[in-house]
């Protein structure tokens, strides 16, 4: 009886800490990112060029459906989202788990050197492996030093390597990013559950598989919904590779692009690029809710 | 209570006004916000300009804010779409292709100059582009007047002479490729696959753009457009041409000396006279004609001109001193071609020294005096609302011209995507 | 046991052919960018692998262009003040959601997830009009506000949460502390490892930031160090050797963080997660 009544007061005072906990977070996601998103999704029922728009209804959607352009980034966005993000999530778990391992030699040094790239800014990039990869770069040159290619590979003027370059050049930026969090996240394991898996004699590759992957599912999901995110929105690379162009032939064209240019080079649309953007909202939320239920599934 | 309230926020709000005062009084000294991209090329330029005009109006001053040009054309979009006037400058730089995007618009945001400005001193075509319902719109500026710059010892090496390359056509000039290249095995020129500028180079040359005079697409009827991705596909055929991935790479072509020409804007001449260990080595001609109907061997690629917010507050001193500057200093222009190597569009100015003095670089030849020449033969064309659409459709389209697929063929895809875009 | 040793052996010296060759890979555009940096404008666009002996003109050169002191302040203000914003607005959010659940804030939660999926491009315009309205344009707050309630964040600090032992809260509370002294006096200094690694992120994200600053900066005073590299960058001939010199220069600091914060790792991994 004593328990149950205080239920209520439990409650209560749950509820007033949950609110003072999470308001200022609240008050300024809501004031800097629902309104102004709610502003784009009125936005993106306007047709019409630069500040003379009207009400269209669904007119921009069924422009969505005749537009060549935005058929090609979208196939693109896709083919980046399904090849790099496994790549790039299983490189850093396995780069992880080999450095989670406190007798290593240089351990800091390879974990500081794996997670460097993050931290360039976009223009150093940019700048950078342009000239790597140029016809005639260090890369290209190294390549055919070691005769692995016999002629130079057109990294940025053919179709099929501008996106292999493409996926290169994020998976170089991001894999160490995503490798701190895997690792930090094995850190927080508790030790002595390793120690007694050890005593039970489960194999290293055992331990890996049925102590540390099972413990930082949370961490992979969070992962895993980051790089969705970030590769279904992937801009700064492409932009910056490319000259803004997502070429050759749109083949680097994203659907972030392809909204910038809309928005500031193209005549002003700003209605068609909001269209545009919901369209990456509803591939994420998918994508987002599938990762959710595939992980919980197992539980 | 009520009165010591009142009476502090009366205090605070006095503070405030004196802050306020002084504001105004340090704003009589009329400042002009400018927008510009480039620190050793317009925002040195526009120093310069600011310097001058200083002198007979102590009172203004110059805030030039430099940012890159996406940058610009960026920050000009957001705050123009989003109704924010006091986010703009007084002066922004807009680079031509785009000018009729913004005038088109944003109806009312740019400040007409037809009143003040005498624009029969300037290039035809650089006052075209800025004019909307029989108004002038801008100052213009720099010129992206093109010619052919080509390594004369390259050419000596494989038999020819500097009169060969004057006013050739692109059969020719491709003939003459082909036997630098037997000769020297040096490439013709540097060709950034992914990029549109040769074609509109070679379509201005012929008097024709991606648009006609009304604005609609011309696209599968334009045969200087049709002309010139035969040519450049020509070019690719041929084999005498060194890809590129990029502007720097392309610039790398020329700067490192493995081809024979370069086919640009005038604006190049400063990155290519940077190489002193190729000084005398250079000529300057005009750039090849497409041998069709109407075609010249004069063109441009690229060049700004400077614009004046409506809403700015230093409207009449900004358009004041761009007319005292831009439009009557003759020997600003001498100044800015010396120290910038740019070219500007008032033909007036080409009567000064700095345009006559020959340059030892390219051999003693008079390249400004013919740049300028060929500045006012440039053919005239509208280069409309949507050129960056354009521009993005036929770079689309060019791998495909590069595996030989047919110019008709390409032409319709061109067009294809022009009018899915401006719809 | 022999055998053990030798798998032992294989694979230890399997793993650092891996490390050395990722490791390799990750660092040799820095490598590139130092070449890069000693190199006069045309060694770059031609590619000279090697040092070159340009440094100190263009370390001139960058220093001439540019205020760098100015532009260091701006950017280490922006950028410190809202990491240690956004830490402190999203480990209270992230805690609160985890801590006190309900179903109304986790509604709230999965609607705020959302948010994330909407890119940039898209609020710029909008979010630019609140700031026109607010007067706020041209001011450092406009480029920290929209950044410190970060949906991923708070995302990232409730993952995080999940690890942290309820024993740790539970006996706390039997010592009568508060839920803010819990908080503050146990959560926080238990999760330093977690704060660490948001701490280089959010530094590292707010410092490269670009879009957003060049939208709502306006003048050369209030300029960030991405804008004036970018602006270097975008000259009609840029002088390669000074951008590279800048991108080191900006680089620089990241680094710095990044070093100094790798010892806070060391140490929560030493072991107060207990």
């Amino acid at each position: 009886m004593a328990v149950l009544q205080a239920g209520g007061g439990v409650r209560r005072y749950y509820n007033i800490n949950g609110w003072l906990f999470v308001a200022p977070a609240l008050g300024l996601i809501g004031v800097f990112m629902v309104y102004p998103i709610l502003w784009s999704l009125w936005m993106s029922f306007q047709t019409g060029k630069g500040l003379t728009t009207k009400f269209g209804g669904f007119a921009n959607i069924i422009r969505l459906w005749n537009d060549p352009v935005f058929i090609k980034a979208l196939s693109n966005t896709t083919i980046f989202f399904v090849i790099q993000v496994p790549i790039m999530l299983f490189l850093a778990l396995i780069v992880a788990a080999a450095l989670n391992n406190p007798k290593l030699w240089g351990r800091s040094f390879f974990r500081t050197a794996i997670f460097l790239p993050c931290v360039t800014s976009l223009v150093a990039y940019s700048v950078l492996f342009k000239s790597m990869f140029a016809a005639d770069g260090v890369v290209n040159g190294a390549l055919q030093a070691l005769h692995i290619i016999s002629s130079p590979i057109p990294w940025l003027t053919d179709p099929f390597w501008a996106k292999v370059l493409i996926i290169i050049a994020i998976t170089w930026r991001w894999t160490g990013y995503n490798m701190i969090f895997y690792l930090s996240a094995m850190q927080n394991i508790d030790k002595s559950i390793y120690e007694a898996a050890r005593i039970d004699g489960i194999s290293a590759r055992g331990r890996f598989l049925y102590i540390t992957i099972p413990m930082l599912k949370p961490v992979i999901l969070f992962t895993m919904v980051t790089s969705t995110i970030g590769t279904l929105q992937l801009f700064d690379e492409v932009y910056n590779f490319t000259e803004g162009k997502g070429g050759p032939s749109n083949e680097t064209l994203t659907l972030s692009l392809y909204i910038y240019n809309l928005t500031f080079k193209f005549m002003p649309s700003f209605g068609y690029a909001a269209t545009v953007s919901y369209v990456i909202v509803v591939m994420v939320a998918l994508l987002a809710f599938l990762q959710f239920y595939a992980t919980r599934e197992r539980d | 209570m009520y009165y010591t309230v009142t009476s502090r926020l009366a205090r605070v709000i006095g503070l405030a006004m004196g802050v306020s005062v002084l504001a105004v009084a340090a704003a009589q000294a009329k400042e002009i916000t400018v927008w510009c991209w480039d620190p050793n090329f317009n925002v040195a330029i526009m120093k310069e300009a600011g310097e001058r005009y200083q002198k007979t109006h102590p009172d203004v001053t110059l805030n030039i804010v430099d940012f890159a040009k996406l940058d610009v054309e960026q920050k000009l979009q957001t705050a123009l779409s989003s109704g924010v006037t006091d986010a703009l400058p007084d002066i922004v730089l807009i680079e031509d292709y785009g000018a009729q995007k913004y005038l088109q618009s944003f109806p009312g945001a740019f400040a007409a100059l037809s009143d003040v400005v005498d624009y029969s001193g300037f290039a035809p075509y650089k006052v075209q582009l800025m004019t909307m319902d029989g108004k002038v719109y801008g100052m213009p500026f720099d010129s992206g007047v093109t010619g052919m710059y080509y390594r004369k010892d390259y050419l000596e090496q494989a038999g020819f002479k500097p009169e060969d390359m004057q006013g050739i056509t692109w059969d020719r000039y491709i003939e003459i490729g082909k036997q630098i290249e037997a000769k020297t095995g040096k490439k013709m020129m540097g060709l950034d696959p992914n990029d549109a500028g040769l074609i509109r180079i070679m379509m201005q040359s012929g008097g024709q753009w991606y648009f006609d005079a009304e604005g609609k697409p011309n696209i599968v009827g334009n045969a200087a457009l049709k002309a010139a991705l035969e040519t450049e596909g020509k070019l690719i055929a041929a084999g005498i041409t060194k890809p590129a991935t990029g502007w720097a790479d392309w610039v790398g072509t020329f700067t490192s000396g493995d081809v024979a020409s370069v086919i640009t804007g005038v604006w190049i001449t400063g990155t290519v006279k940077a190489q002193a260990d190729q000084s005398n080595k250079w000529g300057v001609a005009p750039i090849p004609s497409l041998g069709i109907e109407g075609a010249s061997n004069a063109s441009n690629l690229g060049g700004s001109s400077w614009y004046v917010l409506e809403s700015s507050a230093e409207k009449a001193e900004a358009i004041d001193m761009l007319n005292e500057i831009y439009a009557k200093d003759i020997d600003f222009y001498q100044k800015i071609l010396q120290d910038r190597g740019a070219v500007g569009s008032l033909l007036a100015a080409r009567g000064g020294a700095a345009y006559e003095a020959p340059d030892a670089f390219f051999g003693g030849e008079k390249v400004w005096q013919n740049f300028s020449d060929w500045l006012a033969k440039v053919p005239s064309v509208n280069y409309g609302v949507f050129t960056n659409e354009a521009d993005a459709a036929v770079t689309a389209q060019l791998p495909a011209l590069t595996k030989g697929t047919p110019v008709d063929e390409v032409l319709k895809a061109i067009d294809g995507e022009v009018s899915a875009q401006i719809q | 046991m022999l055998s053990d040793r030798t798998t032992a052996l294989l694979s230890s010296i399997a793993t650092y052919l891996l490390l050395g060759f990722v490791s390799f890979l990750s660092v040799f555009p820095f490598l590139w960018m130092a070449i890069g940096a000693t190199n006069t404008s045309i060694d770059v666009i031609n590619g000279k692998p090697t040092f070159g002996s340009a440094l100190m003109t263009n370390i001139t050169g960058f220093f001439t262009q540019v205020d760098v002191p100015l532009v260091f302040w701006n950017t280490a203000k922006i950028a410190i003040v809202s990491t240690i914003l956004t830490l402190a607005i999203s480990s209270l959010a992230g805690y609160g959601f985890e801590m006190f659940r309900s179903r109304v804030r986790e509604r709230i939660y999965q609607f705020m997830l959302l948010t994330l999926f909407i890119p940039f491009a898209a609020l710029m315009i909008p979010l630019f009009i609140i700031m026109g309205r607010a007067g706020l344009i041209n001011t450092h707050i406009a480029v920290m506000l929209p950044v410190i309630a970060s949906a991923f964040m708070i995302f990232y600090f409730r993952q995080s949460t999940k690890a942290f032992p309820s024993e740790l809260r539970d006996a706390a509370k039997v010592d009568g502390l508060k839920e803010w002294q819990i908080f503050l006096f146990i959560y926080v200094p238990v999760m330093r490892s977690t704060y660490a690694a948001a701490f280089i992120i959010v530094f590292m994200l707010s410092w490269n930031n670009y879009l957003w600053p060049l939208i709502v900066l306006q003048s050369n005073d209030t300029k960030t160090i991405t804008l004036v590299i970018s602006s270097l960058a975008s000259a009609y001939y840029p002088d390669y050797g000074v951008v590279l010199v800048g991108t080191v220069i900006a680089t620089l600091p990241t680094l710095l963080v990044f070093f100094l914060m790798q010892k806070q790792f060391v140490q929560g991994m030493l072991g107060s997660v207990k």
